[in-house]
């Protein structure tokens, strides 16, 4: 019950984020009722998607403050398992993310052992190592469906599905991606001031002041990444009805990996609204900039060339993100 | 059996050996200084103690229980708990929440930890910073909020690593204060290292001093400042010599 | 048996070859330690100049080491002074992000301007010679030249790190930044000089590389990944640690050889089922994955 209570409270931001939320989220619920086309609403359900997998990131990343590029392979788990258990036994959506999401969770404790004595760069590499050697096994692997992956059709199913999560129009997968959407944020609002929460603030400022508190650092940070896991597992089984095509390089590759973490440094590792700003930038562009630019004849890999350079320009000259300049302009306001 | 006891503890950094067999024992009741000249091993000492270092050889027992293997968490889980000398706080914590993060390790809910750690603020006059940000205090009050959040976990017992450092003398008194409310009110055993004599003269009711990694002198506050070792540990065995009571082949020639 | 024995010099051949590739990462990492993502993007940089010097001038791949050599130089530099600099004060996030993006950019750039296929060396003094070992075993000439040159090239950075005073310097700044810089030694123009050497080293093993390997905007990737590993196990900023962990990752390639020997030798019909030449890679990175959980430290290494 406290719980719940705290998920709600909102008390410690101040007046003027909870208004902007607030008008931006009233925003997206009434973005249907507008005119827009197709390319807009499915630009529209990414953003909500890169929230999400952003906001799971930063549990880690951001609170945690260990830098993992390595979420695309549970991206994979969730997506795979909810296809495989679609085509092969029916099984609903609603069971079949959650079993992704114990599998997943499974999965990122049997690695998360022992990669948590690393830190720095060699654990994001080390993420990265794994993401890749479970990529390249899916490729192979011929249950499902090695490099050419599952495809789902539609047809077969009767629309729209809620069961199963299969819907001819995208303005169904817009409301549950919506409705993951603000639980989320709920839930990494219980999160930041949880135990885990404050723990790993703690241990994000001094470990060796952090184990003198009590605090089993390993764990805490195991724990914390299994709850991004999960947050990301969630979000590929849905992606696996929304784009009912995955394939390994599409859903497992190193750059999806690093596009997640990307939201979250963006807009600001370790706030809460920090991946939400950090999606809302990047996603629109990204599309935008493929739409435009990328179809160009001779022009191929502009868009990904200018996202490159924005990429650069964030990490040499604001690090902490759109958040960490809104939190600069703060303090300097206070004093 | 004492509260707290040291056997032949011995820290070895490669080749270099920075706690030689320490042996003491330390009672419930007691608040003892740790002195001794500067990079003598004391914050070794403690980190060995409060299990940050694995201990090369020896023993610690606190409270009956061999605590020589525990790892650091574990360690603070039974009670004893300390505080660090340089620790520079991250931008985002205020000092409520600071302390909270000490009381969530016997607290699970937010709302308890953050009623005690607002206690705890009060009892050492510090509660009206609750909400500023650490790193933008004074020393004085940032040492104020590193006691304050080692006692949000219930310990039995506090190590306090040089928490008068850099304090002018009212700031001294002050936090003089809150050792001995600490220690009388809280009933908190209390090992304090400190370089500020006036502070650990006063409180402690005895004295453990190193030297380059080895106990050199034991006893009440008034003996062992007069201990010849100790003053040549201080200011050189010449100065120990001519004034000090110590004589040509380095031994005490007065009587402990 | 000549399997295992063809295998067994193939891995050497290219571990050699592998180990100059992790050279320059290695020692940008002693110097600097930062971790450059990009690194594979300058060996397919160097890989692209070898091949177009070579086709440009009607020379042979092989004499296009020194024009590989000054793309490097000047690429290494010109991305610390343009970019490098400006990401290594910041946090962890940042620098790992920061080359990422720089990996992002040289890779695409490549694609506008080379296209996606697959380019290939094709005329030369040694393409399509072979040298027999013995055992039925060849090897193609270009790899052993190019396996041979690695080496040379290896000795040499070895050689200027150690025994001239600039390279004293860099090693000085690897051990021990700070105290470098009261003796004298211009910490920012040893990360530079680092990130020349490292990416010249890189492009020299691009150009050797080449000559039997094909080069496409996307192989940045793998060889980064392989250089980590390398670099891992040898220790981070160890020049020595580099070559012998090269040569065991180079071996680690030839895995599917190795296994299609004992598949054979002891007539075990689900080892030959197992497709293990598509797991040739993947080998590298568990490799890297355990040496760094197990043995942070790597063979040689004194940096944590």
């Amino acid at each position: 019950m406290e719980a719940i209570k705290n998920a709600l409270d909102f008390s410690d931001s101040p007046r003027i984020d909870l208004i902007v939320a607030g008008a931006i989220g009233i925003a997206i619920i009434a973005f249907p009722l507008f005119p827009h086309s197709s390319f807009a609403m499915s630009t529209m359900i990414q953003f909500l998607m890169f929230s999400l997998y952003g906001m799971g990131w930063n549990t880690i990343g951001g609170y945690g403050g260990q830098v993992d590029l390595g979420k695309a392979q549970y991206v994979g788990i969730g997506a795979y398992t909810t296809a495989v258990m679609l085509i092969r036994w029916d099984v609903p959506f609603w069971f079949s993310m959650p079993i992704g999401m114990c599998l997943s969770v499974g999965w990122s404790f049997i690695i998360g052992y022992p990669l948590f004595r690393l830190k720095g760069h060699y654990f994001a590499i080390a993420t990265i190592a794994t993401s890749l050697v479970l990529k390249d096994l899916f490729e192979v692997w011929d249950y499902v469906g090695a490099s050419r992956g599952i495809e789902i059709s539609p047809i077969e199913f009767p629309t729209p599905d809620f069961m199963r999560l299969l819907f001819r129009d995208d303005i169904y997968y817009f409301y549950v991606i919506l409705g993951f959407f603000f639980l989320g944020i709920l839930y990494i609002n219980w999160f930041r001031r949880s135990r885990l929460g404050f723990q790993l603030r703690s241990i994000k400022d001094n470990e060796d002041v952090a184990r003198s508190l009590g605090i089993n650092v390993h764990w805490a940070k195991i724990k914390t990444y299994a709850i991004a896991t999960a947050f990301v597992s969630m979000v590929g089984s849905f992606h696996a009805c929304y784009v009912k095509n995955i394939e390994p390089e599409d859903t497992m590759s190193l750059d999806i990996s690093i596009l997640i973490a990307l939201m979250a440094m963006l807009g600001g590792a370790g706030s809460l609204w920090g991946p939400i700003i950090g999606a809302g930038i990047l996603i629109p562009l990204k599309s935008y900039l493929k739409e435009w630019l990328g179809a160009q004849a001779g022009l191929v890999g502009i868009d990904l060339i200018l996202y490159a350079i924005i990429i650069m320009l964030i990490s040499a000259f604001e690090p902490r993100g759109v958040w960490g300049i809104v939190e600069k302009f703060r303090r300097k306001r206070r004093k | 059996m004492a509260f707290l006891e040291v056997h032949n503890l011995v820290k070895d950094f490669g080749g270099l050996r920075a706690n030689n067999d320490i042996s003491f024992e330390v009672e419930r009741d007691e608040l003892i200084g740790l002195i001794g000249p500067n990079g003598a091993g004391k914050t070794t000492l403690f980190n060995c103690i409060s299990g940050l270092h694995t201990i090369t050889s020896g023993e610690v027992i606190f409270d009956g229980e061999d605590i020589t293997a525990l790892k650091a968490h574990e360690v603070a889980r039974r009670g004893l708990a300390r505080t660090f000398q340089v620790y520079v706080a991250a931008g985002d914590l205020t000092v409520l929440e600071n302390v909270m993060v000490g009381c969530f390790m016997k607290t699970r809910s937010r709302a308890g930890a953050r009623h005690k750690a607002m206690e705890i603020l009060e009892d050492l006059g510090i509660d009206d910073l609750s909400h500023s940000l650490v790193n933008e205090l004074p020393v004085a009050a940032q040492k104020r909020v590193t006691m304050a959040t080692a006692i949000g976990s219930e310990p039995k017992m506090l190590l306090l690593d040089e928490v008068a450092a850099g304090l002018n003398p009212n700031e001294i008194d002050g936090i003089m204060a809150s050792i001995r409310h600490v220690h009388d009110h809280m009933g908190i055993t209390v090992i304090l290292i400190e370089h500020v004599m006036e502070l650990v003269m006063k409180v402690s009711h005895k004295l453990i001093v190193l030297d380059y990694g080895e106990k050199i002198a034991e006893g009440d506050p008034q003996t062992v400042s007069k201990d010849p070792r100790v003053i040549k540990a201080y200011l050189g065995e010449r100065y120990a010599k001519e004034h000090g009571g110590l004589n040509s082949v380095g031994q005490s020639e007065i009587d402990p | 048996m000549d399997i295992l024995v063809g295998s067994l010099f193939a891995g050497l051949l290219i571990g050699m070859i592998l180990a100059l590739v992790a050279l320059g990462l290695t020692i940008i990492f002693g110097v600097m330690d930062i971790v450059n993502f990009a690194h594979g993007e300058f060996l397919m940089i160097g890989m692209y100049t070898g091949l177009l010097t070579a086709q440009g001038l009607g020379i042979d791949p092989l004499f296009t080491l020194p024009a590989a050599a000054f793309v490097g130089f000047l690429l290494g530099i010109i991305c610390y002074f343009g970019f490098i600099k400006f990401i290594i004060r910041g946090p962890m996030v940042a620098q790992l992000l920061g080359t990422f993006g720089l990996m992002l950019l040289l890779r695409n750039l490549a694609l506008l301007i080379f296209g996606s296929e697959d380019r290939a060396v094709h005329t030369g003094l040694l393409v399509d010679k072979s040298f027999d070992i013995g055992m039925g075993i060849i090897v193609p000439a270009t790899k052993l030249a190019a396996a041979g040159l690695s080496v040379v090239a290896f000795f040499a950075v070895w050689l200027l790190m150690h025994r001239t005073r600039v390279g004293k310097a860099l090693t000085a700044t690897a051990l021990d930044a700070q105290g470098a810089r009261y003796m004298g030694i211009p910490t920012e123009r040893m990360n530079a000089l680092a990130w020349g050497i490292g990416g010249a080293s890189v492009t020299i093993a691009g150009a050797l590389l080449v000559n039997f390997w094909s080069v496409n905007p996307f192989i940045g990737l793998l060889f980064t990944m392989i250089a980590f590993a390398i670099v891992a196990l040898g220790g981070f900023g160890s020049i020595p640690g580099a070559f012998f962990a090269g040569l065991v990752v180079g071996l680690i390639t030839e895995i599917p050889g190795f296994w299609d020997f004992f598949s054979y030798t002891f007539d075990a019909e689900w080892m030959m089922d197992v497709p293990m030449t598509s797991f040739k890679y993947m080998w590298v990175y568990v490799a890297y994955f355990l040496i760094v959980v197990f043995r942070p430290r790597g063979l040689f290494g004194w940096k944590q």
